[in-house]
């Protein structure tokens, strides 16, 4: 029997809740730092669909956030596009760029797949660090934000911006919780527990792997854009290789596996790389001690671990869960 | 006994007297520098010398003590916006000074410009910033690309090197720099007879694009590299045994002193512009050069005077408005006013553009007691950027 209120969706709610309480209550960097996360969370979220419940393991998923960042910088600045529409076409052009990618390497797995994944990356980022049109390695600078005046929101004030994102991220949250929730999230993480089983049970384990990888560059296009709106820049760093990295040790920090394990890890490990980096130099050193931590201590990340303990509690059975 | 009371009370009272006016706010300035990332050693060696310079000139302006609260941009565009924002809006500078990189001042430009925050840039070259992204609240300490570039141009031609090959690594600023050169040459009326543009990352092996430079037989070869790709491009030369027959010209981060010992034989001879070398002879270079290597046992490079003269800049900024950086239209106006002779010679904003207007020095390295070095070979005095499209 499914249930409306997962330990999933009750964080979530919580986080929700906790953010907006926040873009009221902090100041100007405060309320800038809520946005540049809530993007973040996104970006983490769509990685997830592939590393947590699909198993594929990419290491060029920022190829699809620059994709989308590019997409909105060129469109907006160069052609005097309106914003609302570029968003939608830097999500389509990321998610058409994804499809291409994807017949390719969804067949691959494990080092083969990440292999292949960081390879392409590359090339984008190589494409555009050289391509003196785009601005080159300078980057894109100029980029405007979605006017929002209908809904009674000024974008420009970053406490309604920080707002903007958390609302859009809410509605990803949903849409993917909702999809995974379904049938076909239902295959994919069969898929992941056992592809010969899947795939002799008839099912097309190519076709879902391809639709997920679609689907995870489009939210990545998403947050692209959502990026360069915030930051009104974009430049060829957005896709390096080590962008993507720092997002899978969000989504493994977290927890791979569920959405809001994502967004807990994108949460702390920006919180933290903030707060360390301010204080001293050596911040990076920090920052490994802690991932070491988590890999000894906490091996589900920081939210699986939470979420088992959480399970296991009798409170949380008594509230008339099973141990799900 | 009434009397010590007395004396106590008068030494009592003076505290009190005196305490208002070192607990005065200090001046806050954000270093907004890489500390970790490939230019760590950049954004250390600039905060140093900034330091040294406040030892120098003094760190205390009117009762404010000046602190330097450090950010780390790691070198990359969207940290350093980020952080950027932290330090305009959370720890609320009273200036900024940095970056290293072109690419996080692009991304920096804007916020620094809408918050009006006095802005003193220590390294990046952009181009941009002296033209059509100007802002009357940005100077800058160090120089723009093509100002160091520019004037080499019409130098090469106005001494005998007629047809010119040029080369540089294929990424936009190397593009840049070289449209700079070709833009000066060909002004001055010298030809380009061939140019070559190998992928930034991953050449390890300049041969084929050196054996058509000498079958071109150019007067002479202007390149541009910069860092890792300046050690490998300048020991293939060495080793290719172009040096004798083809003279290497190129921007002075060609040979910098950072790394020239790793380039081996192949830097001798070199002949470059840059805006600073160690052995500028003046009586403000031997004031800096002694006081970094009694700190620091070794020479200044031309990252930590850019440091070093910023910290300056700041200094007689704060001094010319009395510490008071409340008014900081007035401060803006005091830092885009000051003027000084330091260790690159005679300094000053152009008013046009907040651009540093500085002696661009050409230098040529040659092997004496075994060790390859520059020497000022010629000055080229007063140069400024050659602004186009700012207009503020």
């Amino acid at each position: 029997m499914k249930k409306l209120f997962t330990l999933d969706r009750f964080v979530a709610l919580f986080l929700i809740a906790l953010s907006l309480l926040l873009s009221e209550s902090v100041e100007y960097y405060g309320q800038e730092l809520i946005a540049e996360i809530t993007i973040l969370a996104i970006f983490a979220m769509s990685l997830d669909l592939l590393v947590g419940y699909a198993g594929l393991v990419s290491l060029g998923h920022a190829a699809f956030l620059g994709i989308g960042s590019y997409a909105t910088g060129i469109l907006t600045v160069q052609y005097g596009w309106e914003m609302f529409p570029t968003m939608l076409i830097s999500i389509a052009l990321a998610g058409l760029v994804s499809a291409l990618v994807g017949i390719f390497v969804v067949r691959l797995e494990g080092i083969f797949f990440i292999m292949i994944t960081l390879a392409v990356s590359q090339m984008f980022h190589a494409y555009f660090l050289k391509n003196r049109e785009f601005g080159g390695d300078d980057g894109m600078p100029g980029i405007q934000r979605l006017d929002l005046e209908a809904f009674g929101l000024t974008v420009f004030d970053p406490a309604d911006f920080a707002k903007f994102t958390l609302i859009v991220a809410v509605l990803v949250y949903i849409g993917l919780d909702l999809l995974m929730s379904s049938p076909f999230g239902r295959y994919l993480i069969g898929i992941h527990q056992n592809e010969n089983r899947m795939r002799s049970l008839g099912v097309p384990v190519e076709q879902y792997k391809l639709a997920i990888f679609i689907i995870a560059g489009m939210v990545a296009g998403l947050s692209g854009s959502l990026q360069a709106q915030h930051t009104g820049f974009v430049s060829p760093d957005a896709m390096f290789w080590t962008v993507s990295g720092v997002v899978l040790i969000m989504v493994i920090a977290g927890g791979t596996g569920s959405l809001v394990g994502a967004v807990v890890g994108a949460v702390i490990v920006r919180l933290l790389s903030h707060q360390i980096s301010s204080l001293t130099e050596h911040w990076m050193l920090f920052m490994g001690l802690f991932f070491i931590a988590i890999v000894l201590f906490a091996s589900d990340g920081i939210y699986g671990t939470f979420a088992k303990y959480c399970r296991r509690s009798r409170w949380w059975k008594s509230a008339g869960n099973s141990s799900d | 006994m009434k009397k010590m009371y007395f004396l106590l009370m008068v030494a009592l009272s003076s505290l009190f007297l005196l305490t208002p006016i070192h607990a005065a706010e200090p001046v806050k300035v954000g270093m907004i520098l890489p500390y970790s990332g490939v230019y760590a050693g950049l954004g250390k060696e600039i905060t140093r010398a900034f330091e040294l310079g406040l030892e120098v000139f003094g760190d205390e302006v009117n009762g404010r003590k000046i602190v330097l609260v450090q950010e780390d941009t790691e070198g990359k565009p969207n940290s350093g916006l980020s952080k950027t924002k932290k330090l305009i809006f959370s720890d609320k500078v009273d200036v900024l000074v940095g970056p290293v990189s072109s690419g996080v001042l692009a991304a920096m430009r804007d916020t620094v410009h809408n918050s009006k925050t006095p802005f003193v840039i220590a390294n990046a070259g952009h181009d941009g910033i002296s033209g059509a992204k100007c802002s009357p609240w940005i100077v800058r300490t160090s120089f723009s690309n093509r100002q160091v570039v520019r004037p080499m141009g019409k130098w090469m031609y106005d001494n005998g090197y007629r047809k010119v090959y040029l080369m540089a690594p294929d990424y936009a600023a190397g593009h840049q720099m070289m449209d700079h050169f070709k833009a000066g040459f060909k002004e001055a009326g010298g030809t380009i007879i061939g140019e070559e543009y190998p992928p930034l990352q991953g050449t390890k092996d300049f041969g084929p694009y050196l054996a058509k430079v000498k079958e071109a037989k150019p007067d002479a070869l202007f390149v541009f590299f910069a860092g890792g790709p300046a050690i490998q491009f300048v020991k293939s030369f060495g080793a290719f045994g172009l040096g004798n027959t083809i003279p290497l010209a190129g921007a002075g981060w060609l040979t910098s002193p950072l790394y020239i010992k790793a380039q081996g034989e192949g830097a001798n001879n070199i002949i470059g512009s840059a805006n600073y070398i160690p052995s500028i002879d003046n009586a403000a270079n031997k004031a800096y050069q002694d006081a970094f290597k009694a700190k620091h046992k070794r020479e200044g490079s031309e990252f930590a005077v850019q440091g070093y003269d910023s910290a300056r800049v700041i200094v007689e900024a704060l001094k010319a408005v009395n510490g008071d950086t409340s008014d900081k239209k007035a401060f803006m106006d005091a830092i885009r006013a000051v003027t000084f002779d330091g260790p690159r010679g005679k300094m000053r904003f152009d008013s046009k553009n907040g651009n540093i207007i500085q002696n661009i020095y050409v230098y040529k390295n040659s092997k004496t007691n075994g060790v390859i070095a520059p020497s000022v070979f010629d000055v080229i005095k007063d140069v400024q950027d050659p602004s186009d499209s700012c207009t503020m």
